[in-house]
């Protein structure tokens, strides 16, 4: 989970995860509910399927000792919460609500159980598609311009495989769509640039050429046009999509970089390598 | 119009494999007394879930000693397929009468529960245009179907950086067990169908499907009316529309569907859930039959995703040792402990790889 770390907050990072695990949502709460429902009102089938295991979550999964204990093993910072899917909501609440909709004698009371249960999932649950859903514009369930996109880098490329720098959302998504795409940040180091600035230090590092880029065309911050065009070079990156309103589209224009083509909202720059890169698949057959 | 009918004819393709891996299960070594308690429909939605898991169970042994020495895609698919068709062909031989049987039986409780029937039909629907039809942006698919569409491309498994296409030297082991993106590799290397389409819209409909099939097999065991029933799979599809935070499974089958994390949150776990009930009630099949359809829920789930390597040994816990305890089922311990082994034995690999004690490499050193 995204700022919490068990050894940062202790016995505390249970009840945090599980903050954050659960929301606006109150269906934990609506699972306890149950529980003491079933307990009090369940028959004896229902004890046994429900109890137990909510009995030993509490032992294990619910445990604020758990996580901590885990920590020394594996890193369950980021993935803990997962273990909270054990918990038999999704079987638990829908039962429920199901015996108290069906075990009511007649047609009205039915219906009114029916509209409390509807109101508590209103106040207790947050919609899937609250801020709406986006149809997908293709079969393949990507933006219309990034294909437009990998279509212009190829038809300009000439080879079999081009590399480029590409904007947030398309260096995810491109190669789920074209393979023959080589791209120069992968996924951490754009999620890095995107949440913290780059040091001097960092831009120095010769290791890591691709820090100025991002540096540069992330974070905004000055890189030198030499050192720019040098990293394109130390990373073999032919293409940079920047979108058309980024503020370094003229630093890109004056440190050499041409536009080579245009889709909508994006602008495609082509930078001339020293050396032709061509990229080749490693050739396994000479080891067999 | 075309990818419409490529989706449609994966989808009953994925059911027909895995009713035919599945019905080996259920099928071989059953008694006269079984086949007489077990329905023909649940014994249908049984053998289909199973043998999902028993799919991706034998997948694995297949896959993994040809990529641990760096062999190419189109090699494994030429050893697997060849295994998928004989599979077929044995569990028609054997069981296609039965087959039969339980597809009219389908129908025929279709024409008893009419307005049931209706009612599942339109949320399932719901639920397969939500999958296939909407766009979401994750981070995640970023390495799987990237891998999927990498392995396909340059014909090797698991060698290349899906994020960036570079060539790696060694195997992260963190996704080398987790064989589920190779099987789609295959099958996109065999059909020529490109990566996205299948991953996000024929494996994500056949997932969805899959989840609402283990609903009402759970659903059914919890209740006797067939409207009931149905009350309880809406309920959990309100449910699942509703519990909603970028953590929850719920959010994962909607969203994500297509990814191995959200099987084994929603299948595999309420797959083992349905058959610890059926444990509980001591219902249907003997002890050892019930082990090993969980021992193949269980190391199929691995295969699926890393996440499950935890999550499954978890659930095993907390749901079958007090029913071992409170039943005296000593004997079936067991069992337990064999269905235990395979998650924590990839977990304590992933581990051994994590502190650096050894590396798989792509290429022989």
């Amino acid at each position: 989970m995204q700022g919490l770390n068990v050894t940062e907050k202790g016995i505390t990072y249970l009840w945090e995860c599980l903050s954050l695990y659960t929301g606006a949502c109150a269906y934990m709460l609506l699972y306890v509910a149950a529980l003491i429902y079933i307990c009090i009102y369940g028959s004896r089938r229902e004890k046994e399927v429900f109890v137990p295991c909510s009995v030993f979550l509490l032992v294990t999964v619910y445990n604020p000792v758990a996580p901590l204990i885990l920590d020394r093993i594996f890193d369950v910072n980021s993935e803990y919460y997962r273990f909270f899917w054990v918990t038999p909501v999704l079987i638990l609440i829908p039962y429920l609500a199901t015996v108290l909709i069906t075990r009511r004698q007649t047609g009205r009371q039915r219906l009114i159980v029916t509209g409390l249960l509807v109101l508590t999932v209103m106040f207790s649950g947050r919609f899937v598609y609250t801020d709406g859903f986006r149809l997908a514009e293709n079969i393949y369930k990507m933006p219309q311009e990034m294909i437009e996109v990998s279509e212009l880098i190829h038809k300009d490329s000439g080879n079999e495989y081009a590399k480029a720098f590409l904007e947030y959302e398309y260096n995810m998504q491109m190669r789920q769509y074209d393979p023959k795409m080589l791209l120069t940040i992968d996924r951490e180091d754009y999620l890095d640039a995107v949440s913290m600035p780059y040091t001097e230090e960092m831009l120095n590092d010769e290791a890591h050429p691709e820090y100025r880029l991002l540096a540069l065309l992330v974070r905004n911050q000055p890189v030198e046009k030499d050192e720019f065009t040098q990293a394109l070079e130390d990373t073999k990156t032919e293409y940079v999509v920047v979108n058309s309103d980024h503020p370094k589209i003229n630093y890109l224009k004056s440190a050499g970089l041409k536009v080579v083509n245009k889709t909508d909202s994006n602008t495609i720059f082509k930078y001339e390598l020293s050396e032709p890169y061509e990229f080749e698949l490693v050739d396994y057959s000479v080891v067999y | 119009m075309i990818n419409v009918l490529i989706i449609l004819f994966g989808v009953i393709g994925n059911f027909i494999v895995y009713l035919s891996f599945g019905s080996l299960i259920t099928g071989v070594g059953k008694g006269r007394k079984a086949s007489q308690t077990e329905d023909n429909v649940r014994t249908l939605l049984v053998s289909v879930v199973l043998g999902f898991f028993f799919y991706y169970f034998l997948f694995f042994f297949v896959c993994v000693p040809p990529m641990a020495y760096y062999r190419p895609l189109s090699m494994l698919t030429g050893i697997w397929v060849p295994i998928v068709i004989a599979v077929i062909l044995i569990s028609a031989f054997f069981n296609g009468r039965r087959w039969i049987e339980q597809i009219k039986g389908v129908f025929d409780a279709v024409r008893r529960e009419k307005v049931a029937a209706a009612v599942l039909l339109i949320i399932v629907t719901i639920q397969v245009f939500l999958v296939a039809c909407t766009y979401n942006f994750t981070l995640d698919a970023a390495y799987y179907v990237a891998n999927v569409a990498t392995s396909v491309d340059t014909n090797m498994m698991n060698v290349y950086d899906p994020f960036t296409g570079a060539w790696q030297d060694h195997y992260e082991m963190r996704y080398f067990f987790a064989t589920y993106s190779m099987q789609d590799s295959v099958v996109c290397r065999l059909t020529g169908i490109p990566a996205l389409i299948w991953t996000k819209s024929v494996m994500a409909i056949t997932i969805i499907l899959l989840t609402n099939i283990i609903y009402i097999l759970i659903a059914r065991e919890l209740f006797d009316r067939p409207v009931s029933v149905i009350v309880m799979v809406v309920c959990m599809f309100v449910v699942n529309m509703t519990f909603t935070t970028i953590y929850t499974s719920s959010m994962f089958l909607i969203t994500r569907t297509y990814e191995g994390k959200a099987i084994v949150g929603n299948l595999a776990l309420m797959t083992v859930f349905y058959l610890f009930m059926r444990m509980n009630d001591g219902s249907g099949y003997s002890y050892l039959k019930q082990w090993l359809m969980l021992f193949i829920v269980c190391f199929g789930a691995t295969t699926i995703s890393s996440s499950a390597n935890m999550l499954i040994p978890v659930e095993l816990t907390v749901l079958f040792v007090p029913l071992i305890i409170r039943k005296k089922l000593w004997k079936q311990i067991t069992g337990y402990v064999i269905c235990v082994i395979p998650g924590l034995a990839f977990a304590l690999v992933f581990v051994l790889y994590v502190k650096g004690y050894f590396v798989l490499y792509t290429f022989p050193k």
